[in-house]
């Protein structure tokens, strides 16, 4: 009887460290959104301003860079063409929308525009432009490229419907993928 | 003597024709372009000389550190490296805009037998116009990029290794 009652506490003490475990590692283990078709395979996986940061000060871009995207919402975008035509990626005609209004995507123009502004060192401009998804790229079948979309910074949900044209002519069958309920990826403060 | 035209002429034919469709995966052939120039200094700050060795395609590879693709295939070109080392195929890899310590400690872990260019400023990269990192284009002797290959690939597999030995071998037959 009295090791029962030892013990009640100490179950108690395991489920509870089980749950804040369980707890930690949904905040840790960043939100994936996949759509999959027989043609193609979208992934978005939203990043909090502090992995972006930790990811560019780990190729010691200067502070200034850094807090630059700190306005900005960053998703990785993971695109794999599994059909046999060619898959045409146009980020420009996605529509980004919430309930109070259209979203625009934040362009890889204003990107450069900013760095000029801020007098970055050429090294850093071209690794972050590697580093954003190219607004256009024709897919071949089988191929599979990646990289950010960055959007102004924002609380609520909004949903992504992303087009793309397909066929060596852009006349086949369009592919058209919706995502509902994005959200800002936020840092744990 | 008419039949060992016929036969020649036949050979070329289909060895040119079977270049053509039978590519390994994520192999494209491409309308011919000029490969831009690499005016780029490698590890040791030796500088990489175009067209050292007229007589041999070129396999041109960019690549960045923080790209995971890049990442998984560098041993794996490192090891095409050294089983090509007899044949007719120039190695030349260029990492994109990161520093020597970065790219020094990166390959030293994993690739430690590849010497870099090193595109400091990522401009030469960007000359040549990649779908993305890592890239790899396939240059013919006469300096036209002929293939593109899309994303990383195992280049461990014999697939690649012939089809990039048919290259010079072809090569070498038109010479």
């Amino acid at each position: 009887m009295k090791i029962r009652k030892l013990h009640k506490p100490i179950i108690y003490l395991f489920a509870i460290s089980i749950g804040l475990f369980i707890y930690e590692a949904s905040l840790a283990a960043p939100t994936r959104h996949v759509i999959k078709n027989p043609s193609i395979k979208m992934v978005i996986i939203p990043r909090t301003a502090e992995q972006m940061a930790a990811f560019y000060e780990g190729r010691e871009f200067p502070a200034k860079a850094i807090d630059a995207t700190r306005s900005a919402c960053f998703f990785t975008i993971g695109i794999h063409n599994k059909s046999k035509n060619i898959i045409w990626l146009n980020s420009l005609q996605w529509q980004l929308s919430s309930k109070a209004s259209k979203i625009e995507l934040i362009r890889n123009t204003h990107w450069k525009q900013q760095w000029k502004k801020l007098n970055l060192a050429q090294r850093f401009q071209s690794t972050f432009r590697w580093t954003l998804l190219p607004e256009q790229l024709d897919f071949h079948p089988d191929e599979r490229e990646g990289g950010n979309i960055t959007i102004p910074r924002q609380d609520g949900s909004f949903n992504l419907t992303a087009h793309f044209l397909t066929g060596t002519d852009k006349k086949g069958k369009p592919v058209v993928l919706e995502f509902k309920n994005l959200r800002c990826a936020k840092d744990n403060n | 003597m008419r039949k060992l035209i016929i036969f020649l002429l036949i050979s070329v034919f289909s060895s040119g024709l079977l270049a053509e469709s039978n590519l390994p995966k994520g192999i494209i052939k491409v309308t011919p372009r000029p490969a831009p120039t690499l005016n780029l200094e490698n590890m040791d700050g030796e500088k990489y000389t175009p067209y050292k060795n007229p007589s041999r395609w070129r396999f041109v590879h960019f690549w960045a550190s923080w790209c995971g693709p890049c990442r998984r295939e560098m041993p794996s070109i490192q090891k095409l490296i050294k089983a090509m080392s007899k044949d007719k195929l120039e190695f030349v890899i260029v990492n994109t805009a990161e520093s020597e310590d970065t790219v020094f400690s990166f390959l030293g872990g994993v690739a430690p037998d590849i010497n870099t260019l090193l595109d400091r400023d990522g401009l030469a990269t960007e000359r040549w116009r990649p779908r993305g990192l890592p890239s790899t284009y396939l240059v013919d002797p006469s300096g036209q990029i002929q293939y593109v290959v899309i994303g990383g690939q195992d280049w461990q597999n014999s697939q690649y290794q012939q089809f990039l030995r048919k290259l010079t071998i072809n090569n070498d037959k038109n010479r």
